[in-house]
């Protein structure tokens, strides 16, 4: 093993135990330790899910790409990306399951009772037919299995895919009382955002996982730059539909939606979208793939860049949106800390993030090393 | 004897309201309420009363009284506009659930049932009115010394309120513990619907020192709630979201 993996895994048993007491204290004291509330009842968790949902589409553009769009350089990198994405389904799984109020009545009552009215009940079900999907692509490429059936998944996991992202930004764009996300752009913004962190995600790991390895560092340098490519071009397209967003936004001047808009840019928060987002994870690394495009490492490092701070645009999406009253006057009417548009993560809901997280990537790194999700370059075999 | 309504209480007028609705069709019941405004004296008996009623815990309420300041100083305007569930006929909450815990009853009351409620609070996120809160397991009682006298005691306040169960949609709920129903669900005011059964108007109505809050079948056209509902001065929140709340303000 390799020192930087030894030390990934070390660190992530670290945040296991860490986070282990806020695992403690949300198992056995409900959501009660939790700081978000009546007013603002989606916080860190539900951004964190995003970010893992977002991370998942890598495999789906590089299995996309190679076996829809014929890309075989991409190849090589098939099985460890439809690997990643079954590590994010879990990561993304756990956040959502423990944000929920009662855990353990989901595991039967969305088979007892489900609504097919509410977008929630069909991102279940399209959450398991990815995590269906992927294990088998998974297996597939792993064991070298039959060419026609991972390309027959690649073609049934794009409009499975596509909805599954589009879907996300549904859910939150129906809800006709929340300026920001009642839009048809929503749904739009969420197929790219998960392009571009998923993709961003693929790119480091593509530079990561190959370069020191022979052969393979001029197939992960080759693919590392083409991805670095698209990558700029997502994030392009990204930066231009979020300029659509507050412009749009801030023209209409809808006293709530300018409300978010500002809360965004200029409240407590606005390093996070000014500094983490915008300069961090959008204005730096665009530089780096416009003017360093050809060097995998910087290339790898924009993308780097982008996965990290990713949680931001997530957390710039959903905590803003409560940060205004549904009725003006509520904030006064009955008094609570749970009755407060007043949010930020507290450490019970860091720690379980963290815990979450640091099992995520021991399930990788574990993958990494014992599944031959490096070696196999082949994506399966032909017929012969 | 005929009705004076000048000196007709509308208590025991709703009360009979109330009576004939139950003892018709349970079909042609629509529950609604009209809130007067300019009565509202914004004492929050009612909040109160709803808290004591369904045994709310901290965190947790479903009639909070708004208020309102408007004009400039000598010309200034107080008003109260008490929250409770809109009773929307077409609800954002209902749709939006992903296990059908919640839904309109007969009688046009939006009910949870909180033993079908996975507690995900997209129909907190959905709702306009901010009408739905989730109990997160508070305790008015957490953090407070075990006293011995009989009065002030922990035990004896908690057994006094928080650990009566509420009767909530006709049901004993179990003893509120961390764990079990309705901690972790979403709560919301219903009408008081398991008063109505009983016959009784809802805590909040009954509870109104200005007499600001009237209640009965939308439907019954000799009740006063439809009396009223007919009124030039009806207003209804949020009413461009088409969600055609069934409680209606007199401005």
């Amino acid at each position: 093993m390799r020192p930087g993996a030894k030390f990934i895994l070390i660190a992530s048993l670290i945040g296991i135990v860490v986070g282990s007491y806020g695992m403690f204290e949300r198992l056995a004291y409900g959501l009660n330790p939790v700081a978000f509330g009546s007013y603002v009842p989606w916080g860190l968790w539900v951004s964190f899910y995003l970010l893992f949902l977002g991370l998942s589409a890598g495999a789906f553009l590089v299995t996309t790409l190679v076996y829809v769009f014929g890309m075989k350089r991409l190849e090589t990198l098939a099985p460890l990306s439809a690997f990643t994405v079954l590590v994010c389904l879990l990561c993304e799984g756990l956040f959502i399951l423990l944000d929920l109020g009662t855990v353990s009545r989901a595991f039967y009552q969305f088979f007892l009772s489900p609504s097919f009215t509410s977008l929630l009940t069909w991102m279940l079900v399209l959450f398991s037919a990815m995590g269906v999907i992927y294990a088998l692509k998974t297996y597939l490429l792993v064991r070298g299995g039959d060419r026609g059936t991972v390309k027959l998944l690649s073609w049934i996991s794009m409009p499975v895919g596509l909805l599954f992202y589009g879907t996300n930004g549904a859910f939150f764009a129906i809800l006709a009382n929340r300026p920001l996300w009642n839009s048809s752009l929503t749904p739009l913004l969420f197929i790219v955002a998960a392009l571009l962190s998923g993709g961003a995600l693929i790119t480091f790991l593509s530079y990561t996982f190959h370069k020191d390895k022979g052969s393979s560092a001029c197939i992960g340098t080759a693919t590392c730059i083409d991805l670095g490519q698209v990558l700029k071009y997502l994030l392009i397209l990204f930066l231009a539909l979020e300029v659509m967003q507050f412009s749009v936004g801030y023209v209409s001047a809808k006293p709530n939606l300018v409300a978010v808009l500002n809360y965004i840019a200029a409240g407590p928060s606005w390093w996070v979208f000014w500094i983490v987002h915008l300069l961090l994870g959008s204005l730096i690394p665009l530089a780096m793939l416009f003017f360093s495009g050809r060097d995998p490492k910087k290339v790898a490092l924009a993308a780097f860049l982008i996965v990290i701070t990713f949680v931001a645009v997530r957390y710039d999406f959903v905590v803003p949106e409560f940060s205004v009253y549904p009725l003006d006057g509520l904030q006064s009417a009955f008094v609570h800390p749970r009755l407060s548009t007043v949010y930020s993560p507290n450490l019970n809901e860091w720690l379980v993030s963290v815990w979450i997280i640091s099992l995520g990537l021991l399930a990788f790194m574990l993958g990494v090393s014992r599944i031959p999700v490096l070696t196999q370059s082949n994506g399966g075999k032909d017929h012969e | 004897m005929s009705r004076n309504p000048a000196r007709e209480d509308p208590l025991i007028r709703m009360q009979a309201d109330l009576k004939r609705a139950l003892g018709g069709d349970p079909k042609a019941i629509q529950w609604a309420m009209v809130i007067d405004l300019a009565k509202c004296a914004g004492c929050q008996a009612c909040t109160m009363a709803c808290v004591a009623e369904n045994k709310l815990p901290p965190g947790v309420v479903y009639r909070p009284v708004i208020e309102h300041e408007t004009g400039r100083y000598p010309h200034v305007r107080h008003q109260f506009i008490p929250r409770p569930c809109m009773q929307c006929q077409n609800p954002p909450c209902v749709k939006v659930c992903p296990v059908t815990a919640t839904w309109k009853n007969e009688q046009g009351v939006t009910v949870v049932d909180y033993n079908r409620c996975i507690g995900c609070r997209y129909c907190l996120s959905a709702c306009p009115y901010g009408a739905r809160t989730s109990d997160f397991g508070e305790w008015y009682t957490e953090k407070t010394p075990e006293l011995k006298a009989s009065l002030v005691g922990r035990a004896v306040a908690a057994s006094s309120y928080e650990n009566v169960p509420a009767s909530e949609y006709g049901k004993k709920w179990p003893e509120r513990n961390r764990r079990g129903s309705p901690v972790g669900n979403a709560r919301k005011c219903h009408f008081c619907v398991h008063r109505l059964t009983e016959g009784m108007l809802p805590a909040c109505v009954t509870s109104c020192i200005g007499r600001a809050t009237f209640f009965g079948n939308g439907k019954d056209t000799g009740s006063l709630v439809c009396e009223l509902m007919g009124s030039p001065r009806v207003h209804r929140l949020r009413e461009e979201l088409g969600t055609r709340p069934a409680v209606y303000y007199l401005m």
